[in-house]
C-alpha cells in the first residue's frame, strides 16, 4: 500500500460506505470515494510557469431506485449515510418513463496497487524539476525554436469502489507523464510539434525521455519548411499511431453501447455478423494491459475488464458495454464503463484500442502503395458516429514505393462504414500509444486512452487542403 | 481563511492570494427521448499561490479545513517556482453579482415536463429522431483574497439547457443537430424545438456539390468555434511566448475595417460576466480589433508584468491552477446587412453551422481544415439542402483580412456573440 496521507479518511469512509450499502433499499447502489495528491510542473522556454501540487478528496453515489437513476456528487465525504438519502430522493424525483437496470455481477473483494519502480513519493520536486529541465533544454536546442511547453504531471491516490451486491474494490494507484513540446518560427511561419507519454507506474515514466525530446524538435524545426498538402483524395500509408487514433475514431465510438441501443436503426445497422472491413481486419480494445494509459483493473460500476474483439476477421463480434447497455442488448457487461473522476458518472468508454497486426512488412506497403502519402504522428481525431477525422501532425510524400519530401499537419476525413472496407494492407509491426490527453465524451474529458496498430494502407481518403 | 493561509505561510511570503470557489450543480439528463437521470453535484475549493523571495508557489485543496497545510506546500514550491514580481490589486470596484435570482426557480419537475414537451413535438413531426438533452442550474460563490487587503467576492449563475436530435438513416448516414442556450436564470424553451425541427428538416435531402472556391456563410454558433483560432494568439501569453503572428502590430489595420472584436465582461444577461476576474482584478470592457485595427492583449497579472502592459480583468483561472490569459465574453461587432440579403446574394453556396475536427491544424497561423459535420447548400440565396462528406480549409486571418460581410444580427452562443459572417471564397473539398 502506498503511503497515501489521506488513506486513513479513505478507510474510515469505506467502512460507513459499507453500512449504508449493506441497508440500501433500492435496486442498485453504489460508492465511489477518491483521494490523492498531484504534482505539476511546467516550464516554457526558459520560464518555470508553474510548480504546483494539491491535493483532492471527493466521492460520489449511484442509486438506481424504482428504475430510475439519481446521482450525486460530492467533496466531503464524511456523512455518506446523509447523502445517500438525499441520492435517494434524487432518484425518487425522476418518474422515469423507461424501465433503466442494470446487468448483475457475483460480488468482488480485492485490492490492486500499482507498481512503482521509483515510487513518486520517493523522489524529490528538485529531482522532477531537473528532469523536466533536461528535456526542456533540449526542446530548446535548435536556433529556430521560439518556445517550448514542457509538463509534467503524477497524481497518486487510493480510488476505493463499493456496491450494494458486496463489490469492494480498493486500488492504490499511481500515474505519472510528460509532455513535450516545441515551437519553431521562422518570420511569419509558426510551426509547432508535440508529443507526451504517460501510463499507470511510477517516476520511470518519466525517465530517459531524450529521444522523445529529440524527436519533437527536429520534427518542428524540419516541419518550418514544409509545405502543405493539396486538398484531394489520397492512397494514405498510416503510421502505427495514426493507425491508433483512426481506428479509434473510425469504429472505437461506433462501438460504444450506449450509442448503439439509443437508436433502432443503428441497432438493425450494427448487428454481430456484419461485415465492416477486409478479412485480415481484427480490431480489439482491452482493459487489462497494464503498460498502457487505458488500463482498469475494475471499471466504475466494478466490473472486471477483458479482451473484447470488436472485429474478427472483418465482421462486427462485440461491442463495449456498461452494466445496462448489456442488459438491454442481451450480452455481456464488458467492464468499459468509465468515469474521468469520482465525481462523474460512469459512461460506456474505450480503454485501450487497437488494430490488431497483420502481416505485411513496411516496405511491402510502401510498395503496394505507390503513389501516395505517409501521414504520421497525431494531432487529435473527432468523430459523429458517421463522418470522422484524424488529423497527422505531419506526413510524407510517397512516390513509387519511395518516402519523399516532407508535408506539415494533415486533416484526413472518413465514413465509418465505408472506410474500414478501404483498408487495403496490415502491417506486421504494431505499436501503443498514450499520453497526457486523453479522449472526451459527453463532456468528460480527458480520460487516458491508449490507442495504437501496425502500419495500415488506406485507399480514397479525404485530405482538407487548399485547392 | 485569511488568516490561516497567513499561519501557513509563517511570515516567509512577499505576497500571497487565495481563491475560493463553491458549486452546486443539479442537471435533468434526457437520453433516447427519455429521463436518463438526475445528477446533483457540489465542489469546492482554495487555491494558495505565495510569493517567496521573488519565487512563486502554489498548491491547492478541496479540503477548506486543510488550507493551512495547502499554504505550507505552496511556500515549499515556492522554492523552485517562477522569479517575478506581481502588483495585487488592494480593492475591486463596481462589484455586481452576476446572479439572477431567478436561477432559485429552477425545478426538476418543470424542467423534465418542459423537455418532455419539447421532445413530443420534435417526435410529432420527425418520429423516427431520437431526441437527448439536458438542463442544468449551477450556483456559485467566488472569492479573492490577497496580501494587500483584498477580500471581494460575487455570486454567479448559470441555466443551461439544449436538446440535440438525431436521425439514422438505413445506410447509417446520420443527421445530428442541436439548440441551446445559457442565460443567468432559467428561460423559455418554447423556441429550441422548432429550431431544432427546421435544422431536421433542412439536413434531410442531401446535396452535392463539386470541390472549388464557394462563397461559405459560417452561423453564429460556428463563428463562436471558429473565433478560437483568433482568440488564442490575441492572448498575451502567445505574445510572450513569442508564438503570436500579432506581436509587435498594435495600432497596425490587420484586418477588414468592418471587423470589431472585443471584450466585454460586462455583457447584460451573459452568465459569463464578471465583475473582477479570478485576481481580483477589477474587469473592464475593452476592444482587441477595432475597426480592424489591432488595440491590444489580453493578460492577466503575470502577463502585464512582463510585457509592461495593463491587466484589465482577464486573468481566469480554478482553484487548482494558476491564473492565465483567457477572454470573459468574446464579442463579434455587427454588420448593417440582415442575414436574408447576405444569403439573397449567394447563387451557389454553403451555410455552415457544425464541425468535426476545427482546431486540429496549425491554428497559431490561422489555419483550419474541418470536415462538415452540420451545413447546408445554398442556390439563389435558399437552403436547398444539406452537403456532407466535404470538407472546408483555409486561413481565417486572411479571410478576416480579405473581403468579408457581417449580418446585422447577432447571437450570443456561450461566451461568444457573433453575427453570421460571409466569406465570399472558402476552399471546399467534396
Amino acid at each position: 500500500m502506498h503511503d497515501n496521507p489521506r488513506g486513513g479518511q479513505i478507510a474510515q469512509a469505506v467502512n460507513e460506505a459499507r453500512g449504508v450499502l449493506n441497508a440500501a433499499a433500492c435496486d442498485f447502489a453504489e460508492i465511489r470515494l477518491f483521494a490523492g495528491i498531484s504534482n505539476t510542473i511546467t516550464l516554457s522556454g526558459s520560464h518555470i510557469e508553474s510548480f504546483s501540487v494539491g491535493e483532492s478528496i471527493g466521492g460520489s453515489i449511484r442509486v438506481l431506485r424504482d428504475s430510475a437513476w439519481g446521482f450525486i456528487s460530492f467533496n466531503d465525504i464524511s456523512q455518506l449515510r446523509k447523502r445517500f438519502s438525499r441520492a435517494l430522493d434524487i432518484a425518487s424525483a425522476a418518474p422515469s418513463r423507461e424501465r433503466h437496470a442494470v446487468a448483475n455481477m457475483p460480488a468482488g473483494r480485492a485490492s490492486f496497487e500499482t507498481i512503482m519502480a521509483r515510487n513518486l513519493e520517493t523522489v524529490s520536486p528538485a529531482e522532477k524539476l531537473e528532469c523536466l529541465q533536461s528535456y526542456n533544454a533540449i526542446l530548446r536546442s535548435s536556433q529556430s525554436i521560439a518556445t517550448t511547453r514542457a509538463t509534467y504531471h503524477d497524481t497518486a491516490g487510493r480510488y476505493a469502489y463499493l456496491n450494494s451486491e458486496g463489490t469492494e474494490y480498493t486500488y492504490d494507484r499511481a500515474y505519472c507523464g510528460i509532455s513535450l513540446s516545441a515551437i519553431a518560427r521562422d518570420g511569419s511561419r509558426i510551426q509547432p510539434f508535440s508529443d507526451s507519454v504517460s501510463g499507470y507506474g511510477g517516476f520511470e515514466i518519466a525517465m530517459n525521455r531524450e529521444d522523445m525530446a529529440e524527436r519533437v524538435v527536429r520534427t518542428a524545426v524540419d516541419l518550418l519548411s514544409a509545405e502543405s498538402l493539396g486538398g484531394g483524395i489520397y492512397r494514405v500509408v498510416a503510421d502505427q499511431k495514426l493507425t491508433g487514433v483512426f481506428i479509434h475514431e473510425a469504429f472505437g465510438h461506433l462501438s460504444e453501447a450506449d450509442f448503439v441501443f439509443e437508436n433502432p436503426r443503428l441497432r438493425e445497422i450494427m448487428v454481430l455478423g456484419k461485415k465492416f472491413g477486409p478479412d485480415n481486419l481484427n480490431v480489439i480494445d482491452c482493459g487489462t494491459l497494464k503498460d498502457c494509459a487505458g488500463y482498469i483493473p475494475f471499471d466504475d460500476e466494478g466490473v472486471l475488464p477483458g479482451e473484447t474483439r470488436l472485429i474478427s476477421n472483418g465482421c462486427l463480434s462485440g461491442r463495449l458495454h456498461s452494466r445496462e447497455t448489456a442488459l438491454k442488448m442481451g450480452e455481456e457487461p464488458t467492464g468499459n464503463a468509465r468515469a474521468v473522476g469520482v465525481t462523474h458518472q460512469p459512461i460506456v468508454r474505450m480503454t485501450n484500442t487497437y488494430i490488431d497486426n497483420g502481416d505485411r512488412s513496411f516496405d511491402e506497403i510502401l510498395d503496394a502503395a505507390s503513389d501516395g502519402v505517409y501521414a504520421c504522428g497525431v494531432i487529435g481525431g473527432e468523430t459523429n458516429l458517421e463522418m470522422f477525422t484524424f488529423t497527422a501532425a505531419c506526413g510524407y510524400e510517397i512516390k513509387g514505393g519511395r518516402i519523399g519530401k516532407i508535408y506539415r499537419d494533415i486533416v484526413l476525413s472518413g465514413n465509418v462504414f465505408t472506410t474500414l472496407t478501404r483498408i487495403l494492407m496490415i502491417g506486421d509491426d504494431r505499436r501503443m500509444f498514450g499520453g497526457l490527453g486523453g479522449c472526451g465524451k459527453a463532456g468528460q474529458s480527458p480520460l487516458p486512452v491508449s490507442f495504437g496498430g501496425p502500419h495500415i494502407l488506406i485507399d480514397g481518403v479525404m485530405i482538407g487542403g487548399n485547392l | 481563511m485569511i488568516d490561516l493561509v497567513a499561519e501557513g505561510c509563517a511570515g516567509a511570503a512577499r505576497w500571497f492570494d487565495v481563491i475560493e470557489t463553491e458549486t452546486s450543480h443539479t442537471r435533468v439528463s434526457f437520453k433516447n427521448n427519455t429521463l436518463y437521470s438526475i445528477t446533483s453535484r457540489e465542489q469546492s475549493g482554495v487555491g494558495i499561490r505565495v510569493n517567496v523571495e521573488g519565487r512563486t508557489g502554489f498548491s491547492y485543496t478541496n479540503d477548506k479545513a486543510r488550507a493551512i497545510d495547502a499554504a505550507r506546500r505552496a511556500v515549499e514550491c515556492a522554492a523552485f517556482g517562477e522569479e517575478e514580481d506581481l502588483e495585487l490589486p488592494s480593492s475591486a470596484e463596481g462589484i455586481f453579482n452576476p446572479y439572477d435570482t431567478g436561477i432559485e426557480g429552477f425545478s426538476l419537475s418543470s424542467e423534465i415536463a418542459g423537455i418532455e414537451e419539447a421532445v413530443a413535438s420534435i417526435k410529432n413531426r420527425f418520429p423516427s429522431a431520437t431526441v437527448d438533452a439536458d438542463s442544468s442550474c449551477t450556483t456559485g460563490r467566488t472569492r479573492i483574497l490577497n496580501s494587500r487587503g483584498l477580500d471581494a467576492s460575487y455570486q454567479s449563475s448559470i441555466y443551461r439547457i439544449s436538446i440535440s436530435a438525431t436521425i439514422v438513416m438505413e445506410d447509417g448516414s446520420r443527421v445530428d443537430v442541436w439548440d441551446g442556450f445559457s442565460t443567468p436564470a432559467p428561460a423559455s424553451i418554447q423556441h429550441l424545438p422548432e429550431a431544432v425541427i427546421t435544422q431536421l428538416g433542412n439536413a434531410l435531402t442531401v446535396r452535392k456539390i463539386p470541390s472549388g472556391a464557394v462563397p461559405v456563410l459560417f452561423t453564429p454558433k460556428a463563428v463562436a468555434r471558429l473565433i478560437g483560432i483568433l482568440t488564442a494568439p490575441l492572448s498575451a501569453s502567445s505574445v510572450w511566448r513569442g508564438i503570436s503572428p500579432f506581436t509587435g502590430r498594435i495600432e497596425e489595420r490587420i484586418f477588414n475595417p468592418a471587423f470589431t472584436l472585443r471584450d466585454d465582461p460586462v455583457l447584460a444577461d451573459s452568465p459569463f460576466s464578471y465583475p473582477f476576474d479570478d485576481e481580483g482584478v477589477t474587469a473592464k470592457t475593452k476592444d482587441l480589433v477595432a475597426c480592424g485595427t489591432l488595440q491590444r492583449f489580453i493578460t492577466d497579472l503575470r502577463h502585464a508584468a512582463r510585457l509592461g502592459i495593463s491587466a484589465e480583468g482577464n486573468g481566469g483561472r480554478n482553484y487548482y491552477s494558476l491564473p492565465s490569459p483567457s477572454f470573459s465574453n468574446v464579442v463579434i461587432v455587427e454588420g448593417r446587412e440582415p442575414c436574408s440579403s447576405l444569403m439573397a446574394g449567394i447563387s451557389r453556396g454553403i451555410l455552415v453551422d457544425q464541425f468535426i475536427g476545427l482546431g486540429q491544424s496549425n491554428t497559431l497561423q490561422g489555419d483550419f481544415s474541418a470536415n462538415l459535420d452540420l451545413a447546408y447548400l445554398i442556390e439563389n440565396g435558399t437552403v436547398i439542402g444539406r452537403v456532407k462528406d466535404c470538407m472546408i480549409a483555409g486561413n481565417l486571418f486572411s479571410l478576416l483580412a480579405g473581403e468579408v460581410v457581417f449580418s446585422a444580427e447577432r447571437e450570443r452562443r456561450g461566451s461568444v456573440t457573433a453575427p453570421y459572417i460571409l466569406f465570399p471564397s472558402v476552399d471546399l473539398i467534396g
